[in-house]
């Protein structure tokens, strides 16, 4: 099938480099502490945190940090045929989960920002918030990087101390053009798909996935557009923020 | 020096939130004295509610309902599938009510909300029982295939009044959804057909076109709590948590009773309070009535 037609234009009429429409907002779901709303084309991922509050698991509990838990789940009617729960399913085991809830937390803050919070708070460590990440609207391609970026914002929103923002975004080789932000369509295709996940400020790279075979200086083209994109969406949550911090800068009368 | 002496002394100096959050009861209660509530609503005033229809690309039928903070997420999904023996004309409804943890801070991961299998059991029989759908028009080939049609509501944001908001958003999924048009294939079997190949049909479709369903009569609720000899219409999650006794009413468009809900409580229901309950119910079916005509005429002008 071509995915990149001979004028250079791939099926939703972008060209290579273009990434879609981004959108985000701050403060959707009013009983959470810090919420985003992060919209990559057609997928839609909200991100909720709450927090702080005493660790569940005694076990999990460390002394001088606090601990981030993350929850990722998508809804029955997000992609193309119905998904069907299998009896006896947890969350847990879902792959998603698990690479949202080991990403995410590890790539967000360390030690010495916790540290702080936690010397205010004392006693027990606080298990320093929930965080949920709900994707009603999703296709498998992007969900990833989506659900990074709703989680950097609504971390953001929640006053949550941060090291710097982690934005992600996927870059895929088909019809051997490196594509930036594969939709749902190109990354069905079977084609590799890298996604990527970097500290913008720092210019260092969190996550690093990438499924099929690909030659070292193609990968290395395509890991090139991911990071862009990364940086692309920085610049966007950015502007995202800043907004944010006027319009509570002017409610407040500043 | 008794309790309520120091309390009352207490609250002079105070910060409102302060107070708010040690004595919650007299903080309602104070307002209610006064017949208003702490948002500034009359007592049997409803917040305000918006509706979104087709909120959903991908699903066939879907709205957002919002009312006050309340925000409500239904989308519908149809399926193919052989009907039962014992009716073989009818289609298939199934309702499944999701609170993901997102929601609110009291539902935690792991541990699903107390909540959602009760309003999900609730909406189930609410639909079901209001003969709101004529199961026999989900029906395609007489014994051979029917529809299923997959109902879920997630709620994205818990502030009191669950089962309204989801009951708006199921009925407003089902105005908004279209039957996808579906063909006999080679095999004998029933195939839903995609747009693009709308134009190529070489079989003959089962049904022509994108079919609206026919609602019979649409449901409304309203939920109101009773406190010692206040009602007060559509609560938020802070005075549901408080004044614990709710009753829910359900009423169809031509304002006949489809539900009554009272899960216990600690106050009691004298007939006057539950007739007072089904009226301020009357009044909320006929504003919303006007906003789900709104939100459907507003969907066919696109």
């Amino acid at each position: 099938m071509e995915f990149v037609s001979p004028e250079g234009l791939r099926l939703d009429g972008r060209r290579p480099m273009e990434m879609r429409q981004i959108r985000a907002e701050i403060g959707a779901v009013s009983r959470a502490d810090g919420s985003a709303v992060f919209e990559m084309g057609n997928t839609k991922v909200i991100a909720a945190v709450y927090g702080p509050r005493e660790v569940q698991n005694r076990s999990q509990q460390i002394n001088d940090q606090a601990l981030v838990r993350c929850e990722y789940s998508m809804a029955n009617f997000s992609t193309g045929d119905r998904m069907r729960k299998p009896k006896g399913d947890s969350p847990a085991r879902c792959p998603m989960f698990l690479e949202a809830s080991t990403t995410i937390p590890t790539i967000l803050g360390r030690e010495g920002d916790f540290k702080a919070i936690n010397r205010d708070i004392s006693g027990h460590s606080p298990d320093h918030g929930s965080m949920h990440i709900d994707a009603p609207n999703a296709s498998f391609s992007g969900t990833r990087s989506a659900c990074i970026n709703a989680a950097t914002l609504a971390l953001a929103d929640a006053g949550i101390p941060m090291r710097d923002l982690v934005t992600s975004c996927s870059a895929g080789y088909l019809n051997s053009t490196a594509l930036l932000d594969l939709n749902y369509v190109e990354d069905s295709a079977g084609g590799p798909d890298v996604t990527v996940g970097i500290l913008p400020k720092s210019d260092k790279v969190t996550l690093l996935q990438m499924d099929a075979k690909l030659p070292m200086d193609t990968f290395e083209n395509v890991m090139q557009l991911a990071i862009e994109g990364c940086k692309a969406v920085a610049t966007y949550i950015r502007e995202v923020l800043l907004e944010n911090t006027k319009q509570l800068e002017y409610r407040r009368g500043v | 020096m008794s309790s309520t002496n120091t309390s009352s002394d207490l609250s002079s100096e105070m910060e409102v939130d302060a107070f708010r959050r040690l004595f919650p009861l007299r903080f309602h209660e104070r307002h209610l004295l006064e017949s208003i509530r702490p948002d500034a609503r009359p007592l049997g005033k409803a917040r305000d509610t918006s509706l979104a229809l087709g909120a959903v690309a991908s699903a066939h039928g879907s709205a957002l309902a919002k009312i006050g903070c309340t925000t409500m997420l239904a989308a519908i999904k149809m399926e193919v599938m052989t009907p039962t023996t014992e009716s073989p004309d009818e289609g298939c409804i199934v309702i499944d009510f999701h609170m993901p943890p997102i929601c609110s801070p009291i539902v935690r991961p792991g541990r699903p909300a107390e909540a959602a299998p009760v309003v999900s059991k609730q909406l189930s029989d609410t639909i079901l029982s209001s003969g709101m759908i004529d199961l026999k028009e989900l029906s395609l080939v007489s014994g051979k295939a029917a529809w299923m049609a997959y109902l879920d509501i997630y709620c994205l944001d818990a502030d009191g009044a669950l089962f309204d908001a989801a009951l708006l958003s199921a009925v407003a999924a089902f105005s908004h959804l279209e039957i996808p048009v579906v063909s006999l294939n080679d095999d004998g079997r029933v195939v839903v057909v995609s747009e693009e190949d709308a134009g190529k049909l070489e079989k003959e479709a089962v049904n022509k076109e994108k079919r609206k369903l026919k609602l019979s009569t649409i449901s409304f609720s309203l939920t109101c709590i009773l406190h010692k000899n206040y009602i007060l219409a559509d609560p938020t999650a802070e005075e549901e948590s408080i004044m614990e006794t709710l009753m829910t009413v359900v009423l169809d468009s031509s304002f006949q009773l489809v539900s009554l809900y009272k899960p216990g409580g600690p106050v009691l229901a004298c007939t006057s309070a539950i007739q007072d309950c089904v009226a301020l119910t009357r009044q909320r079916v006929k504003e919303l009535q006007k906003i789900l005509n709104e939100a459907i005429s507003d969907m066919e002008v696109d």
